[in-house]
């Protein structure tokens, strides 16, 4: 933001932050993510009065269709799925810098004319030159685009006289080889520091007020590392199954989808030390330093568990097994569900087990942060008073019921001496629920504001794939374990932590 | 879940309460804030309204309390609900008779929530020095609307001469989408303002704030015109070239209108115009905005001093002493 705009003022909380004019082009806007949430994302800033008054949204996809049904399609989508009320008044403006440019990604022509069209655009919508750029678009598409942005040179901010930025999606490749080509293709089209890698987690409030519960507080740093805390649980467990996402799905497997982005990043922001100052360089230092810390089990075979659903009932509905799912070959030995073992070798982390689990067609969607303390050293309470008493626990629930559980032993009522466990609940829905921002609408925001703290960089993913690639060379040849649709994962993950002497945390 | 308790005490009302809340399984809820309103009975369901909005974005106790006439027996009738009809807050609603209007703040005290920041609201004239209120004393955010007296002007100016850090007005509060579209349109303008002209209703309090804002922060001389209304209907900020970025020597302005209180065009010198939705906000959205901040509003003290002349705002303690006061002796005193 310009520091030197006389009517800001940092003391002037009521003003929000509001993006230079700009135009976002969305390449694969008639995708699925399009229509659910980014849209939507860009409906609701604008209904929150967060959009600058030059703003163009310009749809880029291999569809004849004119503005109009352009906008039509955009209405229906901001219609189902915003999240703050629909106004007739609010979408009339929106609708009015929608545009629509038709073209298959290998067409030079159509990058041509949206060249020009945002050069146009520049005098008609005032939008001052400044663009971003979101490839909503599958993997293997985005060289071409790439390529396509930078033979016209639209990508070039210092040709522009306004900033280029780009927005992509995971995965962000597929092993540490093929996304080290991403990054520097990317990264040499468009400069690292204007390429936005969106990992939809971290623009939930809860991962935000993770770092606000850790470090804004006296109360929780200080058990906050080996001396105190037993082991850490994160979970990102779905109800759902694999929809529409059969051939991607099984070409990527558990570990690749979520193991590799969103939990290693819980874990790299539930681990981190504490960063300089809260800007996107000091919170990308600490990140990494964590990301490059992480060591893999000694003995692969024991400490992580690949799974594959059959079929179950789940939430009173019979559902397929993995390998009867439509477009799933019957031998296919891609996991649908992966636990593992990993430690963090820092001082403050020596020899607590990090537990990380994630699948599909789970009893229940759920994400949650479980820091899981080590018993009092004594008790000075008979043996039979304290059997119910477990480990104290602190749990950030990222989602659904976004907010913390605090679990601790409590005197049950009564004259004798029992001690059970009791939770103390922090509902963010019930002390704050001016109902939070969705992920794509805050990090949208951030894209075209140029704030980085909540994206991923390229040094970032490349450490994630160092600690996937060798666990996928392991598993390459081995056959899943099974589990019900329903279940809480394989009975191979329950075992895998008995032998530690722990059990899985029932989200 | 509503208790109505007829003629009852304040002991008996906290009884009430907690047996709700445990009924209710709220014991561990996260209450952020106790709000407390004071209404005049023919405002109540507009006041109730208001806060149940912004209780759905700032979950709170609410305590509403209505004071009856002051000539008569002392009574106290109250109503707690629990996520009743009053949206996700804990609520208690009191009408209060006798001299135990005068009074109020022993039935308030022991039902703030513990060791959380209290706002108290009035939705209607509020007391000339708000420390002669109990219920402004306690409370570390105090909510006007000058826009509600028969004489906005006047009553900005005692707000201004009454002023402690920690008051806001619902009159600044509506100013704030016109002051971000302002702000987003300054971003990287790159010219020099010369001089600004507003245009509202007649006596509008929030224009008279809007102007004081623009005045002291871009330090240029601001009139405010009499236009037909709803409220604030134009903005325009006439510009020079910077010093520094040569001199064309043509006259450019920013210019945002609002005619029907919905749609605003926002024109600038050189530029395609553009429509912005610029609605006029409910009262529970205004209120809402309020509680989203328990801290001093020290923008807001500048642009007051600034509309109304009163100096050395900012200076001055955030910390009320009871002035007691009884109208019933001016009253005697009067006749």
């Amino acid at each position: 933001m310009d520091a030197r705009n006389p009517l800001r003022d940092p003391r002037d909380r009521r003003l929000p932050r509001v993006p230079d004019p700009c135009a976002l082009v969305v390449f694969g806007v008639t995708g699925d993510l399009a229509r659910k949430k980014l849209i939507p994302a860009i409906y609701d800033l604008g209904n929150r009065g967060l959009l600058p008054p030059g703003f163009v949204l310009l749809g880029f996809a291999r569809r004849d269709w004119g503005d109009g049904d352009f906008e039509q399609v955009a209405r229906e989508a901001a219609e189902a799925h915003s999240r703050t009320e629909f106004r007739e008044d609010v979408w009339r403006r929106v609708a009015d810098c929608i545009k629509f440019l038709p073209g298959s990604f290998d067409d030079d022509n159509a990058f041509d004319a949206l060249d020009r069209t945002l050069d146009e655009l520049e005098d008609s919508h005032g939008i001052g030159g400044n663009a971003a750029f979101y490839l909503s678009i599958p993997p293997v598409a985005f060289p071409v685009v790439l390529k396509q942005l930078a033979r016209t040179g639209m990508a070039d901010s210092s040709q522009r006289g306004g900033w280029r930025r780009v927005v992509v999606e995971k995965p962000f490749g597929h092993d540490l080889s093929s996304s080290k080509e991403l990054n520097s293709l990317v990264d040499s089209v468009f400069g690292p520091t204007d390429v936005f890698r969106i990992d939809h987690y971290l623009g939930k409030e809860t991962v935000q007020n993770l770092l606000a519960l850790r470090f804004a507080n006296t109360l929780f740093e200080p058990v906050w590392n080996s001396n105190y805390v037993d082991s850490v649980q994160i979970t990102m467990a779905e109800d759902g199954g694999i929809e529409g996402r059969a051939a991607f799905y099984d070409s990527t497997g558990a570990a690749r989808d979520v193991l590799q982005n969103h939990l290693l990043q819980l874990l790299a922001l539930t681990a981190m030390e504490e960063p300089v100052s809260f800007d996107s360089e000091a919170l990308r230092i600490e990140k990494h330093k964590i990301l490059k810390a992480i060591s893999l089990p000694e003995d692969i075979e024991a400490s992580t568990v690949r799974g594959q659903y059959e079929q179950g009932w789940l939430a009173g509905a019979r559902v397929h097994g993995y390998l009867d799912e439509k477009g799933i070959a019957a031998d296919s030995t891609t996991e649908s569900y992966a636990a593992v073992r990993l430690g963090v070798e820092t001082r403050r982390w020596a020899g607590v087990p990090f537990y990380l689990r994630t699948g599909k067609r789970l009893p229940r969607r759920v994400t949650e942060i479980a820091v899981i303390f080590k018993r009092a050293p004594h008790l000075p309470f008979a043996k039979t008073d304290t059997t119910e008493l477990g480990n104290n626990q602190l749990v950030v629930r990222v989602q659904p019921d976004e907010g913390v559980t605090l679990r601790f032993g409590s005197k049950a009522p009564g004259s004798a001496m029992e001690i059970r466990e009791v939770s103390m609940d922090f509902l963010y829905g019930a002390a704050f629920t001016e109902s939070s921002p969705e992920a794509y609408e805050r990090l949208l925001l951030d894209v075209l504001l140029g704030d980085k703290t909540l994206f991923p960089d390229h040094e970032e993913v490349e450490a994630s794939w160092t600690v996937i690639d060798p666990l996928e060379e392991f598993w390459q040849s081995r056959k899943p374990e099974r589990y019900r649709a329903g279940e809480w994962g394989p009975r191979a993950a329950d075992k895998m932590l008995a032998r530690d002497g722990r059990t899985w945390r029932r989200p | 879940m509503t208790v109505t308790l007829w003629d009852t005490t304040g002991s008996d009302v906290l009884k009430a309460l907690a047996a709700e809340r445990r009924a209710g399984a709220m014991v561990a809820s996260g209450l952020a804030l106790t709000l407390v309103v004071t209404v005049d009975e023919k405002d109540v369901s507009a006041a109730e309204q208001a806060a149940t909005i912004a209780a759905q974005a700032h979950p709170c106790r609410l305590i509403i309390v209505i004071r009856r006439q002051l000539d008569t027996a002392d009574r106290l009738d109250a109503e707690v609900q629990v996520g009743g009809r009053l949206g996700p807050v804990e609520a208690v609603v009191m009408r209060m008779y006798g001299r135990l209007t005068l009074h109020s703040e022993s039935v308030v005290l022991p039902l703030l929530a513990p060791d959380c920041p209290v706002l108290t609201w009035w939705h209607g004239p509020p007391p000339d020095e708000i420390a002669t209120d109990p219920l402004g004393v306690l409370a570390d955010r105090r909510v006007t609307d000058s826009a509600l007296a028969p004489d906005p002007t006047a009553a900005l100016r005692m707000r201004a001469e009454d002023f402690a850090p920690g008051d806001t007005d619902l009159a600044w509060t509506r100013t704030t989408p016109w002051r971000s579209l302002l702000a987003s349109s300054f971003d990287g303008l790159g010219m020099t303002p010369g001089s600004a002209r507003i245009a509202a209703e007649q006596g509008n309090a929030s224009a008279a704030l809007l102007a004081g804002w623009v005045a002291r922060r871009l330090g240029i001389e601001t009139v405010v015109e009499d236009s037909a209304g709803p409220g604030i209907t134009e903005v325009e900020i006439d510009l020079r070239e910077s010093e520094d970025g040569g001199n064309t020597g043509e006259a450019h302005s920013i210019r945002l209108s609002r005619p029907d209180g919905r749609l605003a065009t926002f024109s600038r010198t050189g530029q395609p115009e553009r429509q912005l939705p610029l609605l006029r906000r409910a009262l529970g959205d205004l209120l809402a905005e309020e509680l989203r901040r328990l801290d001093a509003d020290e923008v807001y003290a500048e642009s007051l001093e600034q509309a109304t002349g009163v100096k050395g705002l900012s200076s001055r303690s955030s910390r009320r002493t009871h002035v007691w006061r009884d109208p019933a002796l001016r009253a005697a005193a009067a006749t």
